[in-house]
Parts: structure tokens; C-alpha cells; sequence
């Protein structure tokens, strides 16, 4: 067992806190390019996501990887999250494991 | 539990996910003597709280004050190993990776195996020792859902159960969880207009029990009078509640009085 490179649940307005560290956060994928994605986050926040994503893309994608700054990742991980995923859900799961229930996360 | 709020233990009660009733009445007993009750709850975790959990070294393996024996595990497969007898994997959840094992002791399970590559989302069903089964996710709705069902047993251990013998204000520890709609999850009936909010929590309760794997694989189905007596709900309320289950197609009857879960 080993916890050592968790990931943070992040949304747009969280990653700010993680510059630098492993996050985790689902996007709406709005526009793609080789080598970069660029997405809304479940808050609604522009993001870019750097790296090699699959293709095809589905409309929402999962990245796991390093913040680089408060609007940019980059990603080891992509998984296809499908076409229909409740981001307000997701969103305030985001907020759940970001506050006080912190210590069952990281 | 005040029936105009959301109740989540409803929501969440009867397919084992909280402790039973049971285990209440007793909370000065030693953790460990008290696995017969407890032993039926499958318990949603992150890795990070099964380590929090060893680092401990209790040899009764409880988590927030209950038993945990079983549990569930939601992450993506980093790794597998198959092996003739078994077959070793390595789930990550995000918040840490463990390693699980099957046994592989009939054609079945070397079935179930073959599916799992890596990369892939599941669910994993097991005890902390040993991995029993699971399954690849097609909703991912079901990974937020899953650590939300961490979340909420977290504080249902911490916070409610230590005042359930008061009773009175219980629900102001309850987090502030968005009504979702995902998947096959129950919670994904609540927008019937005129059910009232008791219906609603009964019926979740009910259906959770219906959906347990030992209600699943019984061709007979379950009696009402079992739900009733199992979900310590009367009778009357329990017919009523599965004939409305019935009409929205949830459930079906198998023989007189026997229901069984539709399985979507």
C-alpha cells in the first residue's frame, strides 16, 4: 500500500492551492489541439490541459497530473469520462475533499 | 431523523453500507466482538483512510469506531499480475494505490480477470485481506459518487452515531450533498412529483435491501414480510412502498408477495 503521489481533487478555482503538486479534476473538453486541451472546469473556470490526450476524445475527460499554474496542468493521466457526467456533483466533491474532510484524501 | 431533509441515511441504509441498527445499543463493547452484526456492511473507503487505518496497528480492523470488514474501493488498475491461481492487481484511487488479489478457483473467475486491463476503472468488493470481486465502471459518475459515499460514512460514524441515543439534532452534521441523478443509483428516482419525502426514504431504503447480492441471486425473490422485518419498517409501509416500486417498474413480484429487483 502506498500513498505517496495521491492526487488532489481540483476544480478551476482550487487548483491555485495545488500549484505544483499531483491533482486530479474532470474537464469539459471545448477545444483540442495536438499537444494541448483546452476545457471547462466543473466550476466553470478555463483551463488548459497539456499533453498527449486520446483520441477520440469524449466530451468530458478525467487528467490526473502536476499543476503548473492556476489555470494550466499537465497531464500523466487521461481517462474518457463519456458524454454525460454530473459536474455539479463532481464539483462539489471537489469542495468536500478540499475542506475539512481533507485527511481522507491526502 | 427529520423526514422533510434530505436522508441520506436512507438513501444509503439497507444494502449494507451502514452499520446496522444493531451494533447501536451497544457502543461499550470491545470493537472486535462485535463482527457477527457488522460483518454484513460492505463499507465504501479511500486507500488513504485503509493506511491511516494500519498505521494504527489495531488488530480489529475498524475504521471511525466500526467494524470494517468488508469493503469497497473505487480507482483505476496500475497493474496486474496473473498468475494460475490468482491474480494480483494494483488499484489506485487517487488518493493512494493497494494491492488487491482474486483467487482464481473456477473458469468464472479467470473470466471476471480477463476484462480487467489496465488503465480501466473499477469497483472492488473485498476484504482488507483478500479481494472478492469486481467490475469495470462504464458511469463515471459512479468515482465521484463513490468517495461521496466515503465522505458521508465518515461522518455518519463520526458525527451521527455517537448521538443517535439523543436523537434529537441529528442532522446538522449532515454534509450538503447535491441532489445527482447518476446512473442506476437510486437517489435517480426523487424526481417523482407527488411521493412524499417518508416514501422517498423508505423506498430507497427497500430498494438498497432488494439490491443486496444475496437478494439479487435468490430466484424467489424476497418476502415483504422479510424487507419489513429486516429494515425494522412495519409491513403496511413496506407493501406500499414496493407496490409503488412495482408501478415504476424498480421492482417486479416473482410469486405472491415475492419481489425482486429489476436489474437495469
Amino acid at each position: 500500500m502506498d500513498t505517496s503521489s495521491p492526487a488532489a481533487f481540483v476544480n478551476g478555482g482550487l487548483l491555485r492551492m495545488h500549484v505544483g503538486r499531483k491533482v486530479r479534476t474532470v474537464i469539459q473538453v471545448t477545444r483540442s489541439d495536438a499537444g494541448s486541451v483546452m476545457g471547462k472546469s466543473t466550476d466553470g473556470c478555463q483551463l488548459v490541459v497539456r499533453g498527449s490526450p486520446p483520441a477520440p476524445l469524449t466530451s468530458y475527460v478525467e487528467v490526473i497530473g502536476v499543476a503548473e499554474n492556476e489555470n494550466s496542468i499537465r497531464a500523466e493521466l487521461w481517462t474518457n469520462f463519456g458524454d454525460s457526467f454530473d459536474a455539479s456533483n463532481y464539483d462539489q466533491l471537489c469542495q468536500l475533499a478540499n475542506g475539512e474532510l481533507k485527511h481522507l484524501f491526502l | 431523523m427529520q423526514a422533510n431533509e434530505f436522508d441520506g441515511n436512507a438513501a444509503f441504509a439497507g444494502g449494507g453500507f451502514m452499520p446496522s441498527q444493531a451494533t447501536q445499543t451497544a457502543p461499550d463493547r470491545p470493537s472486535y466482538s462485535s463482527k457477527n452484526s457488522d460483518a454484513r456492511c460492505l463499507t465504501p473507503v479511500t486507500v488513504k483512510q485503509l493506511k491511516d487505518l494500519s498505521k494504527v496497528g489495531e488488530s480489529g480492523i475498524s475504521i471511525d469506531g466500526v467494524d470494517v470488514n468488508n469493503i469497497v474501493l473505487v480507482g483505476v488498475i496500475s497493474k496486474i499480475d496473473n498468475a494460475v491461481s490468482d491474480c494480483t492487481f494494483r488499484v489506485d484511487d487517487g488518493t493512494g494505490w493497494v494491492e488487491c488479489t482474486k483467487w482464481i478457483h473456477e473458469h468464472v473467475d479467470s473470466v471476471e480477470v480477463d476484462v480487467i486491463s489496465v488503465g480501466m476503472y473499477v469497483r472492488v468488493y473485498g476484504q482488507f485481506k483478500s479481494i472478492q470481486s469486481r467490475r469495470p465502471i462504464t458511469d463515471f459518475n459512479e468515482i465521484a459518487h463513490h468517495f461521496l459515499e466515503c465522505i458521508y460514512v465518515h461522518l455518519y460514524n463520526t458525527k451521527l452515531r455517537p448521538r443517535m441515543t439523543n436523537a434529537t439534532d441529528g442532522m446538522t452534521a449532515q454534509p450538503q450533498v447535491a441532489n445527482s441523478n447518476s446512473g442506476n443509483h437510486i437517489m435517480g428516482f426523487s424526481h417523482q412529483t407527488n411521493s412524499t419525502n417518508q416514501i422517498r426514504g423508505i423506498s430507497s431504503m427497500v430498494l438498497q435491501y432488494l439490491r443486496r447480492p444475496a437478494c439479487l441471486a435468490s430466484e424467489m425473490g424476497v418476502s415483504s414480510d422479510i424487507v419489513a422485518r429486516e429494515l425494522n419498517v412495519s409491513v403496511d409501509k413496506v407493501r406500499k412502498t414496493l407496490d409503488f416500486l412495482a408501478s415504476e417498474g424498480l421492482v417486479y413480484t416473482t410469486t405472491d408477495d415475492h419481489y425482486k429487483f429489476t436489474d437495469a
